[in-house]
């Protein structure tokens, strides 16, 4: 059965690779290089919420630190793309790491109040800090990643083809040290945290240094998201990053499959498809997305993957377990 | 002079998060949850309160009592088919499914009423009282009443009632509540009733002063979290005095030093509360066991 579910992740991703040749509407392509932006998100949340256990509904502002970073760092100081997605990553993984502090002492409930407060906090920082952020005005005219030279291979990263592969390198990177690092030392401590703190601290787990790992790696795989989030779409506006954009990436989280490894990239495929799909239903769409989130909840706490596997860890102290 | 006005309009305020908050804490302290579709209840009791009175016709104290038998009974549906299957479930599948509620009832409302704010207008609102130099609409004078009265109702309520009596049991332990032969579902039922018409009743009572959207729900649920988690997640007296406590320093803070302060205000406190005391200002420290 462990080997079965190993032998899924060529098949992912040769499915990401090939998926891209079949299609031929722009709309479509815009939509599979959001869902890999997301399933970045995604992926980062998973090893706050999925692995350490900590229900974060922050992430959408580590989301907007490293697009505004990224934007800001290009537009205003010139600098290189690939330069000011790092710079990015950096300021997220210190926003991580502040949000991580607090988080230390708050369990369940209390956190997840911390967590939509920091998000509150960074909205308004980029709604009020007027000389830098322009405000509810938001950053217009963020550019393309400029053209790679391999040798005789140009790159030009404004086709969509182009940008989605880009997008995709990173998230099979993220992939693969994600992977790694649960079979860690990091990954078993974590998932020990998840499971018990206490029992984990008196086996001499350090919970502090933990927490803190995992709050500031989730952070610096948004902050990369951030960045190529605003190269793409060339525009961003506090708007962008609220709590409802953390909602939507703890939904993709959930419902893919929290503690698992292709939940979340499944998650954040599926919901982002799904809510471009169902523009059928016009007003009804996010009627029926609430009512999907309440039954999936009941029905299969541990997601679809975690439905379909069983392999993939339900919550602890749930039904499913 | 100016102050006390601030400070007036900080009470007024401060009635409104109580409201709000009580209903979020007695949910809490007896089913576990979290409810994040809370806002949601404050928001369709405001609505529920302005179809009456704009659509039926009836009158403004009629309207609100049609908003909060209509808000207890969608309350007991909302038990039923959302809270009760969530029982003893893990802490996220219970905030994403009380968050998919929220999105649902939005929207539903957004549907039903349409997304544009809207307006009730009531006599009280027009009616000013003056004294001490100070200026209030009856509509405020209204809300301080209503609260007063409601806080002093649910005390009678809860100390020297049946059910008032069991629903404090099950707040302090369900199981051993169970074990005594206390009908935890009803009184889960009744928790649910309770909180979502005092819901209903904040949101009736603002309907007048503000304007009424899909959207105002969201805005003081953070807010109310906030209040729940200063006066102790589960605390009854504590969420009426946190409320008040983040009602009169918003309101003075916005009138006294700058409009900008407001919403930081309740964040700020929230901020200091989970560093220094972060079981809330009025709960005692318990040790967890293992």
């Amino acid at each position: 059965m462990k080997t079965r579910s190993k032998l899924i992740y060529p098949v992912l991703l040769i499915a990401a690779v090939a998926v891209p040749f079949f299609v031929e509407s722009d709309y479509v392509m815009h939509t599979l290089i959001m869902s890999a932006i997301y399933a970045l998100l995604t992926m980062g949340l998973n090893i706050i919420t999925g692995f350490a256990g900590q229900l974060s509904l922050g992430h959408a502002a580590f989301f907007g630190v490293g697009a505004y970073a990224s934007a800001l760092l290009t537009l205003k100081m010139g600098m290189n793309f690939f330069l000011a997605m790092s710079c990015a990553a950096g300021m997220a993984w210190v926003m991580g790491v502040m949000l991580g502090f607090p988080a230390l002492k708050l369990r369940g409930p209390y956190l997840v109040i911390c967590t939509i407060g920091f998000v509150q906090i960074m909205h308004e920082v980029f709604l009020n800090w007027i000389s830098l952020t322009r405000g509810p005005m938001g950053i217009v005219g963020i550019d393309y990643p400029p053209t790679l030279t391999l040798g005789s291979w140009t790159i030009d990263f404004s086709i969509p083809l182009n940008y989605y592969f880009l997008v995709l390198v990173f998230a099979v990177i993220t992939f693969v040290i994600i992977l790694s690092l649960l079979n860690s030392k990091l990954g078993r401590a974590l998932k020990a945290i998840r499971e018990d703190e206490i029992a984990a601290e008196c086996a001499g787990i350090n919970l502090t240094y933990y927490k803190l790992i995992a709050f500031s790696l989730g952070a610096v795989f948004a902050g990369i998201a951030g960045s190529l989030y605003a190269h793409y779409i060339g525009y961003i506006s506090p708007d962008s990053f609220v709590l409802l954009e953390s909602i939507n990436i703890l939904v993709m989280l959930v419902l893919g499959g929290m503690g698992t490894m292709i939940g979340p990239v499944i998650g954040a495929a599926g919901v982002t498809f799904l809510l471009e799909y169902l523009r059928f239903l016009a007003e009804f769409k996010l009627i029926f997305y609430g009512l999907v989130l309440m039954v999936v909840m009941v029905v299969a706490p541990g997601g679809f993957w975690g439905f379909i596997t069983r392999l993939g860890f339900a919550p602890p102290g749930s039904k499913d377990r | 002079m100016e102050f006390f006005q601030h400070l007036s309009s900080g009470i007024v305020l401060g009635c409104i998060y109580t409201l709000f908050s009580l209903g979020l804490t007695l949910i809490y302290g007896i089913l576990g949850l979290v409810n994040f579709a809370h806002g949601e209840l404050y928001m369709l009791g405001a609505f529920l309160a302005l179809f009456a009175v704009a659509t039926i016709g009836m009158n403004y104290f009629f309207g609100m009592i049609f908003a909060v038998v209509m808000m207890a009974i969608i309350g007991i549906v909302i038990e039923r088919l959302c809270f009760r299957p969530l029982r003893g479930m893990h802490d996220t599948s219970v905030i994403v499914s009380t968050i998919g509620l929220s999105v649902l009832l939005q929207n539903l409302a957004i549907y039903v009423f349409g997304a544009d704010p809207q307006r009730l207008t009531t006599d009280l609102t027009e009616v000013m009282v003056r004294f001490f130099g100070l200026a209030f609409s009856l509509q405020r004078i209204l809300i301080v009443v209503v609260t007063v009265m409601l806080i002093l109702l649910l005390n009678y309520f809860s100390k020297n009632t049946k059910t008032g009596k069991a629903m404090r049991a099950c707040s302090q332990d369900l199981t051993a509540a169970k074990v005594v032969g206390i009908n935890i579902n009803r009184i889960t039922l009744i928790t649910c009733m309770v909180g979502s018409a005092l819901a209903a009743i904040g949101g009736g009572l603002v309907a007048p002063l503000y304007l009424v959207s899909p959207v105002m729900g969201i805005k003081v649920v953070v807010k109310a979290f906030a209040v729940v988690i200063i006066g102790g997640l589960g605390n009854v007296p504590g969420a009426i005095l946190g409320g008040f406590l983040v009602g009169i320093s918003e309101s003075i803070a916005a009138g006294m030093i700058s409009s900008h302060m407001r919403d930081g205000v309740a964040f700020g406190i929230l901020i200091l509360v989970l560093l220094f005391k972060p079981e809330g200002i009025f709960t005692k420290r318990i040790q967890e066991k293992v």
